[in-house]
């Protein structure tokens, strides 16, 4: 018979708890092989070796060193030695429990295995069967897991400063992934509620701790982003231990982080944890409540900033109104000041024509008491000749005219 | 990094645009050499993006969405 617990070529099955099979490990049944005609088989010899192991030793912690660490990418079972300065003794992990654990162990690494001792009975092999591996030292293995990752990242560029994006000073709509039951989503509502009601919210929900966190947060992230309707997300949860907050140190969730479209912010846990998922996204924020406070403006201030800037514009068209009062204010004083000395120059034009007009002015002669004498066709007479004795004549004088006669009388010389 | 500014599958009004122009239209009317009119012009725009700046902050209820109905919505237009 065969009944291999450890097919080391095929998928190996997981052994039973330590109870031994009757059929080979009876202490009652007669025991095998004392003499050399009651010799055992060599699957009969392994068979009780491994029932008597499995029997006298319960499962027990072990601390050693990791060497030879290989995960089988098939069958996800994990192989490896561990060892001290003396003894070294084989040991598997299987896929079931190794799934639990955030990264494999470095070569040499320092652990604490919980496992129990058997028998591969197949080729006789001495091993251990490990349900539980940790780092000496507490959370090493997270820590490695963490290095490991970032360093794979940081390769990629993910990580570069350049890569992150500024938020968007007013979104529209905040787009959150986390649990739809957690303290953290009424943190974020409750500060997005007093900042900026106006906004509105989309939830994207999802298991954020527990086998297949990583990859629901992940899921989530995608389809809101795939939807459009976020200007900006917020993706995190609440405080807890490190392996609550694991799956934002895993994979899947940084990779959906960096392809969204629009700018993430993280908020992970407390203001100490630092997560993957806070290295990739555009902006860190240390708990859900200020990533609330970065996601949106304060309306107070949005409201204070509206009123400074009506006063502005009020302040500003009164002025450009006075600055173009003013402007008439001064074409009109210039207009004036132009009149004004084009009749000024006028009058004094009319002064100096009007003088000399009157020198000019036979009228000014007759006020200075000469007198003109014109006939009756109007000639002017300006001989003696021209008055026939006894001859009327119109005598103009300064203020009118005069009628007159020539006398008989002979004279002589000037009328 | 520049995003795209026509998301409008959320359906909510913009402030950006508004409160961007109003930067610009208050350095405008700060300007010296602004013509009479033109200033008039600036003004009334100004005021009227605060009113409408002052609606937006005004509707005061918050309006929380799950995905699942968005997402379930928009299945069939999914190429």
């Amino acid at each position: 018979m065969s009944r291999d617990r450890f097919d080391f070529t095929g998928e190996p099955r997981r052994p039973a708890p330590a109870r031994r099979r009757a059929s080979h490990a009876d202490p009652l049944a007669p025991q095998p092989g004392p003499t050399p005609d009651e010799a055992c088989s060599v699957t009969q010899l392994n068979a009780l070796v491994k029932a008597t192991l499995e029997e006298m030793l319960p499962p027990l912690w072990v601390s050693g060193e990791v060497t030879g660490w290989k995960r089988y990418r098939g069958s996800g079972h994990c192989y490896f030695a561990l060892r001290d300065e003396l003894a070294q003794v084989r040991a598997v992990m299987f896929r079931s429990d190794a799934g639990r654990l955030p990264t494999d162990p470095e070569e040499g690494m320092r652990v604490r295995v919980l496992a129990a001792a058997t028998l591969y009975e197949r080729r006789g092999d001495f091993q251990l069967v490990v349900r539980q591996l940790e780092a000496e030292g507490g959370d090493g293995l997270w820590r490695l897991a963490f290095e490991r990752l970032r360093g794979k990242l940081d390769a990629e560029g993910l990580l570069a400063p350049e890569r992150k994006r500024a938020l968007p000073a007013h979104p529209v709509c905040v787009g959150v992934v986390t649990s739809p039951v957690g303290a953290a989503l009424q943190d974020i509502l409750n500060i997005l509620a007093r900042r900026a009601p106006w906004t509105r919210v989309v939830l994207s929900p999802a298991r954020v701790q527990g086998d297949g966190a990583a990859a629901e947060v992940a899921a989530a992230l995608g389809r809101l982003d795939a939807a459009g309707v976020a200007d900006v997300i917020i993706v995190g949860r609440g405080g807890g231990s490190m392996e609550d907050l694991w799956a934002f140190n895993e994979e899947p969730v940084a990779r959906a982080i960096a392809a969204c479209t629009v700018p993430v912010i993280s908020a992970v846990g407390h203001e100490t944890d630092v997560t993957i998922a806070d290295l990739v996204a555009d902006l860190r924020a240390p708990t859900p409540s200020a990533a609330a406070e970065y996601a949106v403006p304060d309306g107070a201030e949005l409201r204070r900033g509206l009123r400074l800037t009506e006063e502005r514009l009020r302040g500003a068209l009164v002025s450009t109104v006075a600055a173009a009062r003013e402007q008439v204010e001064g074409w009109n004083v210039a207009l004036e000041d132009a009149v004004q000395y084009r009749l000024e120059a006028a009058r004094e034009r009319l002064k100096g024509s009007a003088a000399l007009l009157e020198a000019l002015s036979p009228l000014a002669a007759l006020g200075r008491g000469y007198a003109v004498p014109r006939g009756r066709d109007g000639r002017v007479l300006r001989s003696a000749a021209d008055f026939a004795p006894g001859m009327p004549f119109q005598l103009r004088v300064r203020d009118g005219e005069l009628p007159c006669v020539r006398t008989e009388e002979e004279s002589h010389g000037t009328s | 990094m520049a995003r795209p500014s026509k998301r409008t599958k959320s359906g909510g009004e913009r402030l950006e645009p508004r409160l961007r122009r109003l930067d610009e239209i208050v350095a405008g009317l700060e300007r010296e050499d602004l013509e009479l009119e033109d200033a008039l012009a600036l003004f009334e725009e100004g005021v009227g993006h605060i009113r409408a700046a002052r609606e937006v902050l005004e509707r005061a209820t918050q309006r929380v969405d799950q995905l699942l109905e968005i997402a379930a919505s928009d299945e069939g237009a999914a190429p």
